[in-house]
């Protein structure tokens, strides 16, 4: 199979890679660049919780995006959300809400969240609800998760900080 | 008894300890597990229900370049999973079955190579209504199975016949759930290293991995410490993690003769290939009521398709049985529960365990059957409930019990007087009650947990279990329970666990067992430590060792605070002295009953739904859950664990469904089996009810199962009281309510077809 080479940036960090047509970024990032944090689930764009962000902050499934068609992008993953270590106000309302169970779909919520969060800094119930409708978690219930969500809103909003505290990244 | 007010970290919600590593992906799952010269495995299956394997010819996938190990029947002719399914059967019992598997280099040869593996079949005539199985002359599926059943379960309490002779109200129902997958968002996988064929480890979610070191132990004739089981995280169990499952063998003998580690996952429909959850069930009860409104007596034949296999399922009729008069003083039962070998996959249990199932028609049941009555199903509940005190037909005692106090306090937080029968149409309220053990001894012989702690100089704690957490944050409540005893913080404590080389045995992390049995044996090790270190503290007070208070990391005499000196330092000062003593702590925790446990949870639900005459579909408007839960450890976690299993029994009760045609799943995959996505979960209020069992740890009781089992009754007996007639099949889909609508709501025998999607239009 004729491998392509390409530039891609991830959590600011730029590799250079040959990779085949056929693979997808979750295989990229899992396989070739050890960050495992971004979890493999039904690989069809189902369950959610490959959920990365692209340079704009939106939200995209990598388990459906080929990777030839990411040269010269940039994504962020679960790995490149906290700053210095430390957890955004996103990643704190998780935890503190209790919106963390197995965790296995929880590195997928939280960049779905972000990407809404990034794209609508006032999300209403209804926003958030659209905005992880699209990740199957069978622990929580969603309950908790959106509770999460709305009191990072909250949170941001006192905070003075439209954004989710890290800001998207090249 | 423990007072509320006495405990420091106990009862205070605790972020879960982990939080942090699964919020930044630093959480390691199986599927992250990377290992030198590791190889990727690929199962090749029966596309048949049952067949005789006639010939496999594995030559032209040996050829393909990457391929390093083949294995088939040959490679593991005595190798048995469990007591009666071998691992590569000679006749192939169900679609899906394991028939062959290869490793190699990476997932995309093995799964070419699987492809080239040709296998010849002789097609034989197959069973997969599990009610054509049992009908007479049907072909007999298995040997060991006489009429198709493998094992029957009868008891008889008190004298039925007599009661039913004295009953005035006596009715008889007829209920059936449906096949499911537990879903759980890790999908299955095992890494197998038995590079030398002398030790073999393998790195697999689980629930129990004692008991999955065993089988493989005894599959493989190994002794059990030969087998290491590393569990890392869980990426959920919901009781589809305590078996172990033919990949866990597979991927130890492709690393064995390829003398490399394996990895096997599951790939699309794979994953519901490889489930064992429920299969469909019938439930039939006929129950009978005395003048007074009491329930005397209860009958019941359960009928479970347990599919090709049946091996450990026969703990569905043990939970049945004994949940028949778990809730109510009943005068008499009369119990059969049968499981019946079919082709289809082998069915085990989806989260409820059975029960929460058989609760889908039994609550309905006694619902209907106290309207026949002309009571209230609420009265009812009030007029029958146990409490504490009572000791069930077959010894279950309840040392505490809040049933009564969840029923009143769920209902009026409802509002049920003012809505129960005054609801405009197509609105409907119901309720439905549970219990659940904490614990199952008897099941196992022993039902042991264990644990060790050891306190480092500067007072920081390592915690060692073998209880997993596959998400319901057991190890955040063992180390606040650790906390507690030492008078530490629960963020001082370092959990250790999933490597069964390292963890002290336990039984693991399902039949509710884990707050209770190991939480005791937490308390147990704590305690121990504890009294290491009073004893030097008591000799510096100058007070006795009973007398030396640990509290917000700071240890004093009774009563006298000012005295205090941090525990860090009481910690150096032990291993200081002439002693030396480095302050480690064991305990453990068996039932001291025979069988059976010592606690049971109670619970009580009340859902309000709306369905929509025209599609059918039902939606949960909100749900008040009540649940004693003995003692809350970690308040926010429980809340979490009620709204999980809200969600869940929702889920089986409106959505959930493998749809079986001939032993073909029609929709293995995460978008065609469908789940409540976010904006379909209606509003869970809890009520959180503490009844400080005596020998729960600080009084706590599980909350693993116990609200699930009452959410899908609720929700049912709901959609009946909206439309006015019972759907007596689950999943309650827009098909059957429809169909009930229309006044066909009699339990079709056989699966219908592929039920309406549901879409709630915004």
């Amino acid at each position: 199979m004729n491998r392509r080479f390409i530039r891609l940036t991830v959590n600011g960090d730029t590799h250079e890679l040959a990779v085949a047509p056929q693979e997808t970024l979750v295989e990229v990032l899992r396989d070739r660049l050890g960050l495992t944090g971004t979890k493999r689930g039904c690989t069809s764009g189902a369950c959610g919780v490959c959920t990365i962000n692209d340079e704009t902050g939106r939200a995209l499934l990598a388990c459906l995006a080929l990777a030839v068609e990411w040269d010269g992008r940039a994504i962020t993953t679960i790995e490149g959300v906290a700053v210095d270590g430390q957890l955004t106000p996103l990643q704190q309302a998780f935890w503190e809400c209790g919106a963390v169970q197995c965790g296995y779909c929880t590195p997928g919520l939280v960049m779905t969240a972000r990407a809404l969060l990034l794209g609508n800094p006032r999300a209403d119930a209804h926003a958030i609800d659209e905005a992880l409708a699209g990740t199957l978690c069978r622990c929580t219930g969603h309950i908790k998760v959106k509770q999460a969500v709305a009191k990072a809103v909250a949170d941001l909003a006192a905070a003075g900080n439209g954004t989710t505290g890290d800001g998207p990244q090249g | 008894m423990v007072r509320k007010a006495d405990l420091a970290v106990v009862g205070r919600d605790t972020p879960r300890l982990d939080g942090v590593a699964k919020l930044t992906g630093r959480a390691a799952f199986t599927d992250d597990v990377r290992l030198p010269g590791m190889l990727h495995g690929k199962i090749v299956r029966s596309h048949l229900p049952r067949a005789r394997i006639v010939h496999i010819d594995t030559s032209a996938a040996a050829r393909l370049p990457g391929v390093k190990a083949i294995v088939t029947r040959a490679d593991a002719p005595h190798l048995f999973i469990g007591m009666h399914q071998p691992l590569f059967d000679a006749t192939v019992g169900y679609i899906g079955q394991e028939v062959a598997a290869v490793a190699a280099l990476d997932e995309a040869t093995a799964a070419e190579a699987a492809a080239l593996i040709r296998v010849e079949y002789e097609p034989l005539p197959a069973i997969t209504d599990f009610e054509a199985a049992l009908a007479e002359g049907a072909t007999p599926l298995h040997p060991k199975a006489p009429g198709n059943i493998a094992w029957e379960q009868a008891e008889l309490h008190g004298d039925p016949e007599r009661a039913f002779a004295e009953s005035v109200h006596v009715r008889e129902d007829v209920y059936y759930t449906n096949p499911s997958h537990n879903c759980y968002a890790e999908f299955h996988v095992a890494v197998a290293d038995f590079t030398g064929g002398r030790k073999l480890t393998v790195w697999t979610p689980s629930q129990t991995a004692l008991l999955y070191q065993k089988a493989l132990a005894a599959g493989f004739g190994l002794s059990d410490g030969q087998v290491r089981l590393m569990t890392l995280n869980t990426g959920g169990g919901f009781t589809g993690r305590s078996v172990v499952r033919p990949h866990h063998f597979i991927a130890a003998l492709l690393s064995r003769k390829a003398a490399r580690p394996v990895r096997i996952r599951a790939i699309a429909d794979e994953e519901f290939l490889m489930c064992r959850a429920g299969g469909r069930s019938r439930y039939r009860f006929r129950s009978g009521l005395g003048r007074d409104g009491r329930l005397k007596v209860v009958e019941a034949d359960l009928v479970f398709d347990s599919g090709a296999y049946v091996e450990t399922q026969m703990i569905l009729t043990r939970l049945t049985h004994s949940y028949l008069h778990l809730l109510y003083r009943v005068e008499a039962v009369r119990y059969r529960g049968r499981l019946v070998c079919t082709n289809n996959l082998p069915y085990y249990f989806h989260h409820g365990g059975g029960l929460a199932q058989m609760q889908f028609g039994w609550g309905q049941h006694v619902d209907a059957l106290a309207r026949d009555a002309g009571l209230d199903p609420v009265e009812f509940h009030l007029l029958n409930a146990v409490g504490k005190g009572h000791t069930t037909l077959s010894g279950s005692h309840f040392a505490s019990c809040g049933l009564k106090e969840c029923i009143t306090k769920a209902t009026r937080r409802a509002g049920w007087g003012r809505k129960y029968g005054r609801l405009p149409a197509y609105r409907g309220i119901g309720i439905g009650i549970g219990a659940m053990a904490s614990g199952a001894k008897g099941v196992f012989r022993h039902d042991t947990s264990a644990a060790f702690i050891k306190i480092a100089e500067d007072g920081t704690m390592s915690l060692f279990t073998g209880l997993p957490d596959m998400g319901q944050s057991s190890h955040t409540a063992m180390a606040i329970i650790a906390a507690e005893v030492l008078g530490a913080q629960p963020a001082d404590i370092t959990v250790v666990s999933g490597d069964t080389d390292v963890d002290p045995l336990d039984v693991g992390a399902f039949t509710q067992r884990g707050t209770f049995n190991t939480g005791n044996a937490v308390i147990a090790a704590a305690g121990d430590a504890r009294a290491q270190l009073a004893r030097v503290a008591a000799e510096r007070f100058g007070v006795k060792p009973a007398a030396v208070v640990f509290r917000d990391r700071q240890v004093f005499p009774k009563g006298e605070p000012g005295r205090a000196i941090a525990l860090r330092q009481l910690v150096h000062d032990t291993l200081h002295s002439r002693e030396g003593r480095f302050v480690m702590g064991r305990g453990f925790y068996n039932s001291p009953k025979d069988s059976g446990t010592m606690a049971y949870s109670f619970g009580a639900q009340v859902a309000e739904v709306t369905v929509d005459p025209e599609t059918g579909f039902v939606t949960v408007e909100r749900i008040v859950a009540a649940h004693d839960v003995g003692r809350a450890i970690n308040p926010k976690i429980v809340e979490g664990q009620i709204d999980g299993q809200v969600f869940s029994g929702m889920s089986q009760a409106l959505y959930e469904e493998l749809l079986m045609e001939d032993g073909q799943m029609l929709n293995p995959s995460r978008l065609d089996y469908r789940l409540p996505r976010a904006f379909e979960m209606p509003a869970v209020e809890h009520i959180i009810v503490e009844t400080n069992d005596p020998y729960g740890p600080f009084g706590a009781k599980e909350v693993g199962e116990g609200p699930i089992v009452c959410t899908m009754q609720a929700i049912a007996n709901a959609v009946a009281n909206a439309i006015g007639v019972p759907v007596q099949e689950m999943p309650l889909t827009p098909a059957r309510v429809l169909r009930a609508l229309a006044g066909r709501g009699e339990v079709s025998a056989r699966t219908p077809p592929a039920p309406l999607r549901g879409r709630r239009l915004r």
